[in-house]
């Protein structure tokens, strides 16, 4: 049983060799704009920092995955076509995508480059990544959020392209690749524009300490004084519904599959991956030095236990769950 | 229509007062440093994007002062303004001077200091947010902010790790 790929964020240069330093064996990120599913503003890379990175990142014995994970406009897909070319270009080790077309063009045009198909496929199925392999060549997955242990240790028995999971970090509605909700308040879309919430849509109000997150103009929380808070995204919002204030879609807590990642090892999952390109070098540099001390704990033979409590305090909204790969409400 | 500020009436020790009097030597340094490493490294700045004429007011918890940062543009510089100054600027960020130092040279995560509500942020989040990246790819420390030179540059990096981290492991946003 080989070692498990520790795939990390980066939304910089620096974040890149924050993570890697930190001990990733790769890095994913983006170029500047709407191909990535992280287009904030002063993030990413210009296809020149990209080519600087991945050389950086090689003569480290690290792999740079360049995502163009948005799905492309219809009668707009030159943008998408550039950024296949400039990571073929820079030399990247692998691009993550999920639209077809996106695919088509860089199997026709690049057979030499590395496809990942992106988490937002929403590829749970062995026929479904069995397609995408035999059409476009797919040589990884990045798993849906929506599976257990079980589940994935049962997936990868039936395929044989590679198996990543993520186990660390902020968590969407399910299924993903398919939620709209951003559009509803602000036109705008993880999935079409790359950006979930845009931050030219956001308000924040605070009044005595009780802060008041605002979407489109959309009341979506009241954050009491000094309760922790979150990137004000409409899916973990807490709306009164029948008399009622809850989080009608979702919890505002974290992934961290730590714990599970022995569990994750003996199913075959390939690599791990951690979520987060928008949160900064301190972020990255904890979060794998964390999970890269139980990765070779586990290679070791040991427990991961004593590094499971090493990221307290990173969640967004203070709290974490192991998601889907538990399913205890099942 | 435009308002005319009549002058506070100065009162004898008010610490705002004092540091006031004081901006002239503090506001040419800071935007002296500002300018020269926006023509060291064009790079970092070019990131702002459509922000890069915003002005961003700066309001460590405690300080009477706070600190208007307009990273370029014809006004490009930095003025010591009261805490209370409400003239227009595109967002105001508030927070302990450990936080605000870590979240200037990358060693705080943002987010997590945001979800603790160690650091409050009002205005354009738009704005926030790409000052916010601007700064996580540069990787400046005070010394370039200040435009020191080793071995001054040095103690004053060492200085502000120490603050940071004392800060951090008292508030738990490091």
């Amino acid at each position: 049983m080989g070692s498990i790929e520790l795939v990390c964020p980066a939304g910089s240069p620096a974040m890149l060799r924050a993570a890697i330093e930190a001990g990733a064996d790769s890095v994913y990120c983006g170029l500047r704009d709407e191909t990535n599913a992280r287009n904030f503003p002063g993030l990413n890379f210009s296809p020149a920092e990209m080519k600087a990175a991945v050389a950086w990142a090689h003569d480290r014995g690290a792999k740079v995955l360049v995502a163009v994970n948005t799905f492309a406009r219809a009668g707009g897909v030159d943008a998408w076509r550039a950024s296949v070319d400039s990571a073929a270009v820079a030399g990247a080790d692998a691009i993550i995508v999920a639209d077809l077309g996106v695919l088509a063009y860089a199997h026709a045009q690049h057979p030499g480059l590395r496809l990942h198909l992106s988490v937002q496929a929403a590829a749970g199925t062995a026929e479904a990544i069995a397609f995408y392999a035999q059409a476009y060549g797919v040589k990884r997955v990045v798993l849906p959020r929506v599976l257990s242990a079980p589940e994935i240790a049962a997936l990868v028995r039936q395929t044989d392209v590679e198996v990543e999971a993520f186990v660390y970090g902020g968590l969407c509605v399910m299924a993903e690749g398919r939620c709209a909700l951003s559009s509803y308040a602000t036109g705008k879309s993880p999935n079409l524009t790359g950006v979930c919430s845009p931050p030219d849509s956001v308000s924040l109000e605070e009044t005595d300490g009780l802060l008041t997150p605002r979407l489109g103009g959309f009341m979506i929380d009241q954050v009491a004084p000094g309760a922790a808070a979150g990137y004000p995204t409409l899916c973990k919002g807490r709306f009164e519904a029948e008399g009622t204030a809850s989080h009608l879609f979702e919890d505002p807590t974290s992934l961290n599959a730590m714990a599970l990642l022995a569990e994750l090892r003996t199913a075959g999952v390939r690599a791990v991956k951690i979520e987060g390109r928008q949160r900064g070098k301190a972020y990255v540099a904890r979060v794998a030095a964390a999970f890269r001390a139980a990765l070779d704990a586990l290679d070791r033979g040991e427990t991961t236990a004593p590094y499971e409590a090493r990221l307290t305090g990173l969640a967004e909204g203070g709290r974490e769950t192991a998601g889907a790969y538990r399913k205890t409400w099942r | 229509m435009r308002t005319r500020h009549r002058p506070r009436a100065p009162r004898r020790g008010d610490p705002a007062e004092v540091l006031m009097a004081l901006r002239p030597p503090a506001e040419w340094v800071l935007s002296a440093a500002l300018r020269r490493l926006a023509r060291r490294r064009p790079e970092v700045f070019e990131r702002l994007g459509a922000f890069g004429d915003a002005a961003f007011l700066i309001a460590p918890d405690g300080s009477p002062v706070a600190f208007r940062l307009a990273p370029q543009g014809a006004a490009a510089g930095v003025q010591v303004r009261r805490r209370d100054d409400r003239s227009p600027c595109a967002a105001r960020i508030e927070g302990p001077l450990g936080a605000l130092l870590g979240l200037f040279d990358g060693s705080v995560d943002a987010d997590t200091a945001f979800f603790s509500r160690a650091i409050r942020v009002s205005g354009d989040i738009e704005a926030v947010m790409a000052l916010h990246n601007t700064l996580e790819a540069a990787e400046l420390t005070l010394a370039d902010l200040l435009g020191l030179s080793a071995p001054v540059s040095d103690l004053a990096n060492a200085t502000v790790r120490f603050v940071r981290q004392a800060a951090a492991a008292k508030a738990g946003w490091a």
